[in-house]
């Protein structure tokens, strides 16, 4: 038997329409992959390409359409909401914090099955070169890592030095484009779709550099 | 065991994770620091520290007692004290007159009808020894509102110390403060360091590495990083950024 994997986003597919009789499709999030091993992940995109939801739906906070997230092999949405956080925790982009009606009481789900998160997702945390504080931040992801948890750094690049720090400091990328995911075994590969380097733009090049 | 100790806190504001997982302790005659980024849950964290907020999980130890979610007044009685980041004086009084209602005698008792606090020469006594504690002898009839920026947060440190706790706790005390009143600020720490255990909430590295003995950074709501300036100050990044360049 194998391990069971750290994270499973199993065909998990997040729908939002408009309107109620003629219903459009407004975004449409389709994700399936597996991340097996401890280590930590780069997430990538545009703005509106479906990061944080994803993240949300990783956490449970958000219901997906269809499909399941599993999370150390526990269906993230069957844990009681109060306990995800002890499975998936998202750390959120300053207070952009959205929040969802809970769909049923906690006496109806099951507890976490750690005490302590083993996926730690970061929505765009923010990267300051006048102070000293990403030497911290880079180190204390290491040290989850080596506490054998997986950590998800979601990254919007402005600037040549974001998208060193995440060449540095990632091992495996994530590319999400209008709700669609592309995986990416190291930063080379990813580099070397065209939709990536067209979204980077000039960052590569000064970054070569 | 340390003076202080916290194990394991956590706290959350609905889906927010504001505190995971928090363990710090603080020595005895030390003066430790706790610094981090804007938004990072320092303010959180020293409320929770303080009794202002019970954490969701974990608990806090002062001198072995278990003070956990104990309410603020009850924290203080033990040997508690903190500054706010906003001031908190009574402007209208002189410094005397503030210190001198801090006092553990006066405010235990406090308002009476039938005491007098003009005629108390022995309370007055110890108000003054606080404001020269501070270095705001030879100010103690000037109202709050007249004294500079600078003079009005030593003055809040006073307040604290008036209690004459075992443990001060200080929220962000250069905030609003220019380079020469951050550093009679430091001196003033130097000096009462003799005499109570100190716990610094700040953001400007700088103040906290020359001052503290001991570091955690917060960030996140958790612990990234924790040890002596000197330790901290060979991280790679704080060297070759601006910091470094400053320390």
């Amino acid at each position: 038997m194998t391990e069971t994997p750290l994270l499973h986003v199993d065909q998990v597919h997040k729908t939002y329409t408009q309107g109620v009789l003629n219903k459009r499709v407004t975004f449409d999030l389709q994700a399936d992959f597996t991340i097996e091993k401890p280590g930590i992940v780069g997430v990538m995109g545009p703005n509106g390409s479906g990061k944080t939801t994803l993240f949300e739906l990783i956490t449970g906070s958000n219901n997906p359409t269809s499909g399941q997230v599993r999370v150390c092999g526990q269906d993230i949405h069957q844990v009681r909401s109060d306990q995800r956080d002890r499975l998936a925790i998202h750390y959120h982009q300053s207070y952009q914090v959205r929040h969802f009606r809970k769909r049923r009481p906690n006496f109806m789900l099951q507890p976490s099955s750690t005490d302590y998160p083993k996926v730690h997702l970061f929505d765009e945390p923010q990267f300051n070169t006048q102070d000293g504080y990403i030497g911290f931040m880079l180190d204390f992801f290491r040290r989850l890592r080596e506490e054998s948890r997986l950590v998800v750094l979601c990254v919007h690049p402005n600037e040549p030095f974001h998208l060193r720090i995440m060449q540095e400091i990632c091992e495996s990328f994530i590319f999400v484009q209008k709700g669609r995911l592309t995986q990416a075994p190291d930063f080379n590969t990813l580099l070397q779709n065209p939709d990536v380097t067209a979204y980077l733009g000039e960052l590569v090049g000064s970054q070569a550099a | 065991m340390a003076l202080f100790e916290a194990r394991h806190l956590h706290k959350r504001f609905a889906d927010q994770v504001v505190l995971e997982d928090i363990t710090l302790s603080f020595e005895e005659n030390q003066i430790s620091g706790i610094m981090g980024p804007n938004g990072a849950g320092k303010t959180t964290c020293f409320n929770v520290l303080t009794g202002r907020y019970r954490p969701d999980r974990g608990t806090v130890f002062f001198d072995g007692k278990d003070i956990t979610g104990l309410p603020p007044r009850k924290i203080a009685r033990h040997g508690i004290a903190r500054s706010f980041q906003m001031m908190n004086l009574f402007d209208e009084y002189t410094a005397l007159e503030n210190i001198v209602l801090a006092l553990p005698e006066v405010s235990a008792r406090g308002f009476s009808m039938t005491h007098n606090l003009a005629h108390d020469v022995d309370a007055q006594d110890r108000g003054a020894a606080v404001l020269a504690r501070i270095g705001l002898g030879g100010r103690e009839h000037t109202p709050a509102s007249d004294l500079s920026y600078g003079q009005r947060r030593a003055l809040e440190i006073g307040i604290a110390l008036a209690a004459e706790p075992r443990m001060l706790f200080l929220d962000e005390p250069t905030s609003g403060l220019g380079t020469d009143a951050t550093a009679t600020l430091a001196t003033l720490i130097q000096e009462i360091r003799k005499s109570v255990t100190i716990v610094i909430i700040e953001h400007d590295m700088k103040f906290l590495f020359d001052l503290a003995d001991r570091i955690a950074v917060i960030h996140w709501g958790q612990v990234i990083a924790q040890g002596t300036p000197e330790t901290l100050r060979e991280n790679e990044w704080v060297r070759t950024s601006n910091l470094g360049a400053l320390a």
